[in-house]
């Protein structure tokens, strides 16, 4: 409860009790007055709540809380991991930190990763970490087909949830509408699903459902590690298909993302790279040889050029085909571990380091 | 399913048009009976043999008491067994649990073990509300105040109405049956009354006491979760917020809901009673009880209070029967001894408020009489909301500020919630007064544009996760 809600609150009931119906205007005249009403009434919440620092808190907020402190903490060189779900089980910010320390290096890792995490909603909250914290030096973004190939992935996991309503405001839902006519759903029944939902989202984000009675400022949120170690199967993942997926040659050729999503990292990485950050790419391991061969075509191809870590490697992949999957896409803690540790190695060799070397 | 969530109105836009495209008639009544059981049937579908069960032996029961039926033998005996079972049923479903942990633990305190099996009983949901309608109606009958009606399907929808159906109001027969034979007419008086009363209710519940749970709830536990809460680990100042917040919530909530059971019935063309006249205005608990929960304060006064004796039977007895009729009131509110407490407490006061102000001309100032009764219902609330004696107590020590120990604050908002209150009582009481002042406000573009502009802030008041309404668990 904030002070917001006590002026609104004493708004509506002001309205509900003082507003009387009576005849003698047209309809078009009252819905004109209506939609008036409400469009410069809706402004009205947006403004007084951007002015109290009032948002819709999610889990990402929390993320960005724990992130603000451990880079407060520690005024190493900072790398960011921003991925979703993937590097959320994949990547022991800990670990990363204590290896690179141990060859020399000086930084400071903090996965900054949520599940089913779109690239622009990662990308609002860096910007909300760098507005509480520092600039990072290095942001590893996570690429992923899944995400890639489908702008309204996020529906998958929840729709109508503070979250969704939260990150689909008006630039992220014009990026999703744009994917979807690129090919970013199948079939008719889908599109119009998926464009419905996209529509409904976008609306009640301008509308500010929620924004008032279940806002409060961010950093009032309370702190959500992103690093999320696993311990026990989800899935139960058949040994052959396992081994058949990770021995699986990662046929690659030189590959481009969708053009939406494609002009957004491009967008995202000038921003970062304007404020002194380098940007570079990764995807964590999966079974399926398909996702792999995606990350590592757009390695060559898109990303071609900049800093790629895909998970193609032989020697990383013989590693994982053990008891170390939570399922087919996410690693338990075992799995992280080897991960990470082979993930030190590729960092080391990029040369990305060096600006932070003692 | 509740009114706030968004497929409840899926679920009124369907009924709605299917109820208005309908020929007038018993096509009409059927169509909000099978809505009824819809509505019903969403939360468990398989209580709605109970109410069905509920539904069938008050009908029968009704036309076999009343002295109004030619040839009717055995009246007594048939309202002996109507009012019991249905009052087996609100034991077996409501108290069972209850009274065998209490039996328990007596015997317990007596030093004998007794075992018997724990049985833990679903809740369903309105059962409260829709036996005491049920029970209203077969006394009725039995006192030849209203002839029994012959067709099952007039009786069940009066007791399974669904917009009052789950918390109330209490609606007479004798009000309601008359009203399924009037001819409605779908008119834009009848939209505008409806949708105005639905949206001040939605306000209510929606925009201030969704919004003032996650104060309550944080300090007294969740309410559906006994046990879970450590009120001494709060500061005094905590304690306070939270009780003043929790009057506020369970007045917008339940007051809130009321507005919009008469709203929605109202757009099918029913009338249904006001359930609240601003409570927190009165300035006598006599006054409260007139102006709080009136159908059930109506109910207990004319089905309990009155056959008790009522005041006729000399001072002592009339006494004795304001505090038997709420501590039952208290009971009737959950099977819990802090809300027999909460009973005997307002009981107690109606008796104390009837000795001291009742027939001998003492009169108290406006304002000490309004801090007084509203200091007293305040305290009330904190044993109506405790889940133990141990909490009402230290709650009750924190408003004493004599208190130590404790940490954790609410925000200082909390405290404008009284605020809050006294605004919502002096709109509702003045805008109906000065029309003339309000001219301005009843321009019909003005009207429209303040009507998006209350929507814009309805919704970002709107929480998305919709707290059950506080009467639900009754």
């Amino acid at each position: 409860m904030h002070g917001l809600m006590i002026f609104w609150a004493v708004l509506a009931l002001l309205a509900v009790h003082l507003l009387r119906p009576s005849a003698g205007t047209s309809r078009f005249g009252g819905l004109v007055a209506f939609l008036l009403g409400l469009v410069l009434t809706a402004g009205l919440v947006r403004v007084s709540a951007d002015l109290a620092g009032i948002g819709r808190t999610t889990d990402f907020d929390r993320v960005v809380n724990h992130a603000v402190r451990v880079a407060g903490e520690d005024q190493a060189p900072l790398i960011l991991f921003s991925g979703a779900s993937f590097s959320r089980n994949a990547i022991d910010d800990e670990r990363l930190t204590e290896a690179l320390r141990a060859a020399g290096y000086p930084h400071r890792v903090i996965n900054f990763s949520l599940e089913a995490a779109s690239l622009p909603e990662r990308a609002a909250h860096l910007d909300q970490f760098i507005q509480h914290a520092r600039q990072p030096d290095i942001v590893f973004i996570e690429v992923a087909e899944r995400f890639d190939d489908r702008p309204t992935q996020f529906f998958g996991n929840s729709k109508f949830s503070l979250r969704g309503i939260e990150q689909f405001d008006l630039r992220t839902s014009a990026f999703a509408a744009l994917g979807l006519t690129e090919g970013g759903c199948s079939g008719l029944a889908d599109c119009v699903q998926e464009t419905g939902l996209l529509g409904a989202h976008l609306g009640l984000n301008l509308l500010n459902v929620g924004l008032i009675g279940q806002g409060e400022r961010p950093e009032n949120a309370g702190e959500l590690s992103a690093w999320d170690a696993q311990h026990e199967p989800r899935v139960e993942v058949e040994q052959a298909d396992r081994s058949r997926g990770l021995t699986a040659a990662t046929i690659s050729n030189p590959d481009y993302g969708p053009r939406w999503i494609a002009s957004m990292r491009s967008m995202s990485a000038s921003k970062l790279d304007a404020r002194g950050t380098d940007v570079a790419y990764y995807f964590p391991p999966v079974i399926d040889p398909g996702a792999r061969a995606y990350a590592a075509g757009l390695c060559a191809g898109e990303l071609a050029g900049e800093v790629c870590i895909a998970p193609d490697a032989p020697d990383l992949l013989e590693q994982l085909d053990g008891p170390f999957w939570l399922d087919e896409e996410h690693l338990l803690e075992p799995g992280a571990a080897a991960y990470t540790d082979w993930l030190a190695a590729q960092l080391i060799e990029s040369g990305l380091l060096e600006g932070g070397q003692p | 399913m509740i009114f706030t969530e968004p497929i409840f109105f899926a679920f009124f836009a369907a009924v709605f048009a299917a109820y208005w495209l309908a020929p007038e008639g018993r096509v009409r009544l059927y169509i909000l009976l099978a809505a009824s059981a819809v509505f019903y049937g969403w939360w468990d579908w398989r209580f709605l043999g109970l109410i069905g069960f509920v539904i069938g032996v008050s009908w029968l029961a009704a036309l076999r008491a009343s002295p109004l039926e030619p040839g009717s033998r055995g009246r007594r005996a048939w309202l002996i067994f109507a009012i019991t079972t249905n009052l087996g049923v609100l034991a077996v479903f409501k108290y069972f649990g209850f009274f065998s942990q209490s039996a328990a633990a007596a015997l317990d305190a007596m030093g004998l073990q007794a075992s018997w099996p724990v049985v833990n009983i679903l809740l369903p949901v309105g059962i409260s509300f829709y036996i005491f309608q049920a029970i209203s109606y077969i006394v009725d009958t039995a006192r030849g105040d209203l002839a029994p009606e012959r067709r099952l399907s007039r009786v069940a929808l009066y007791i399974a109405f669904f917009p009052q159906l789950v918390a109330g109001p209490i609606v007479r027969a004798a009000s309601f049956f008359p009203q399924m034979d009037r001819a409605k007419r779908l008119s834009g008086g009848l939209i505008a009354a409806g949708a105005r009363a639905f949206l001040i209710g939605f306000a209510y519940k929606a925009g201030i006491a969704d919004n003032l749970a996650p104060l309550v709830d944080p300090v007294y536990g969740d309410a559906l979760t006994p046990g879970d809460a450590d009120l001494s680990a709060w500061s005094n100042m905590a304690l306070i917020g939270a009780t003043i917040a929790f009057a506020g919530q369970i007045y917008f909530d339940f007051a809130g809901y009321s507005l919009m059971a008469i709203g929605v019935a109202r757009l099918f063309g029913y009338y249904i009673p006001k359930n609240f006249d601003y409570p927190y205005a009165a300035l006598s608990i006599a006054d409260f009880w007139r102006r709080w929960h009136m159908s059930l304060s109506f109910w207990l006064r004319d089905y309990l209070y009155i056959p008790l004796g009522g005041n006729r039977l000399g001072r002592v007895k009339t006494y004795r029967n304001l505090i038997a009729t709420m501590v039952l009131g208290g009971l009737w509110h959950g099977a819990a001894w802090t809300f027999v407490a909460w009973g005997a407490l307002h009981g107690g006061a109606l008796a104390l408020h009837r000795a001291l102000f009742v027939g001998n001309g003492q009169r108290v100032g406006l304002i000490a009489a309004l801090l007084f009764t509203q200091g007293f219902v305040l305290l009330s609330w904190a044993a109506f909301r405790a889940e133990s004696f141990s909490d009402m107590l230290t709650v009750w020590h924190a408003f004493t500020l004599t208190r130590e120990g404790g940490s954790g604050m609410l925000p200082i908002w909390v405290f404008a919630v009284p605020g809050l209150i006294a605004l919502d009582a002096w709109l509702g009481g003045r805008a109906g007064k000065s029309p003339a002042r309000l001219a301005l406000l009843r321009r019909p573009i003005v009207y429209w544009c303040g009507l998006g502009a209350l929507t814009a802030i309805l919704l970002a008041l709107y929480p998305l996760e919709a707290a059950p309404f506080v009467y639900f668990q009754f």
